[in-house]
């Protein structure tokens, strides 16, 4: 068996006091101690709340809704915390579901009306970016982001962020590979046409 | 002309810096809802913790609450959601920061985390 360092039996110490104060948190939320679950709250509604918004931003209307309903699935479903792993990463698991639930919901209505032709000077390429300091770069890329029809907007952060594959993304929304290709491509050259304007 | 060029890549470099957004609190309002809506479902289907229990538990009660838990009522009643008739909920679902101080709220815990 290999030896472990001093470091590294700390850091093992580390996670399992913190995985241990999770179990105990856990325990006392199920027994419905409301000070226990203001405590769950108030340590993780953070953490929740920074993975939707940055998927789902702009729209903070939605970020709150979801946020919320991440919560109320966590209770529903918090006798089936293992404490495995850190209760962090077990939120953030469901926040993941309800997002990708979200982006299915918008992906299979109807994609706005807007002239998209492929062959519009908006193909120009965004190469001529390429001198910007990245810092910049991403201010640009959110800004132009917020600006996209929402379907756009999260069909890019699902391929791009969350790194879905369209296959993937094709499976669970109900639309074909060719679909979600299709869907990518005009949200790619509608980004492409804000990116240059 | 490759259509696609240089797009995947733009792409791919740009979510690799991350998401654009910073990390930021959770807005008060907003734990104050869902702690609300937490306790409201798990009242739903079995009595709270009652507060004789949570003092046991070394839990801080707010004075509501305290005042409950010495009151010559029962047991069900002391396991009632009393934040829910209570001012200090409204203000704090309905605003930021809102002006609440006295020890033992939730309210006041999920204002300052």
């Amino acid at each position: 068996m290999k030896d472990l360092g001093e470091p590294q039996i700390a850091e093992a110490k580390l996670k399992l006091s913190l995985n241990h104060e999770d179990a105990l948190l856990v325990s006392a939320v199920l027994r419905r101690d409301r000070k226990a679950t203001a405590e769950f709250v108030a340590r993780y509604a953070d953490d929740v709340y920074n993975y939707v918004r940055s998927r789902l931003w702009p729209r903070y209307d939605v970020v709150n809704d979801i946020v919320q309903e991440v919560f109320l699935a966590a209770w529903e479903n918090l006798s089936h915390y293992r404490g495995v792993g850190p209760l962090q990463a077990w939120l953030v698991g469901i926040a993941r579901h309800k997002v990708e639930a979200y982006y299915r919901a918008q992906l299979r209505a109807p994609e706005p009306l807007d002239d998209l032709s492929p062959d519009s000077a908006a193909l120009r390429s965004v190469r001529s970016s390429d001198h910007l300091e990245q810092e910049q770069m991403q201010t640009k890329t959110w800004r132009v982001m917020t600006s996209l029809p929402e379907q756009y907007r999260l069909v890019l952060i699902w391929r791009y962020w969350d790194k879905a594959s369209a296959r993937e993304m094709a499976a669970r929304t109900g639309k074909t590979v060719k679909a979600i290709e299709r869907l990518l491509a005009r949200a790619r050259a509608e980004f492409r046409e804000r990116w240059n304007s | 002309m490759n259509r696609d060029f240089p797009d995947e890549e733009f792409f791919r470099a740009v979510a690799e810096g991350g998401n654009g957004s910073e990390a930021v609190s959770a807005p008060s309002s907003l734990k104050a809802r869902i702690y609300s809506a937490l306790v409201s479902r798990q009242g739903e289907t079995a009595p709270l913790m009652s507060f004789t229990e949570l003092k046991a538990c070394g839990q801080e009660l707010c004075i509501f609450e305290e005042l409950v838990r010495i009151a010559p009522v029962g047991e069900t009643a002391k396991s009632l959601n009393i934040c829910r008739v209570c001012h200090a909920r409204i203000l704090a679902e309905r605003t930021e920061n809102p002006p609440i101080f006295w020890n033992g709220c939730p309210y006041v815990q999920l204002k300052n985390s």
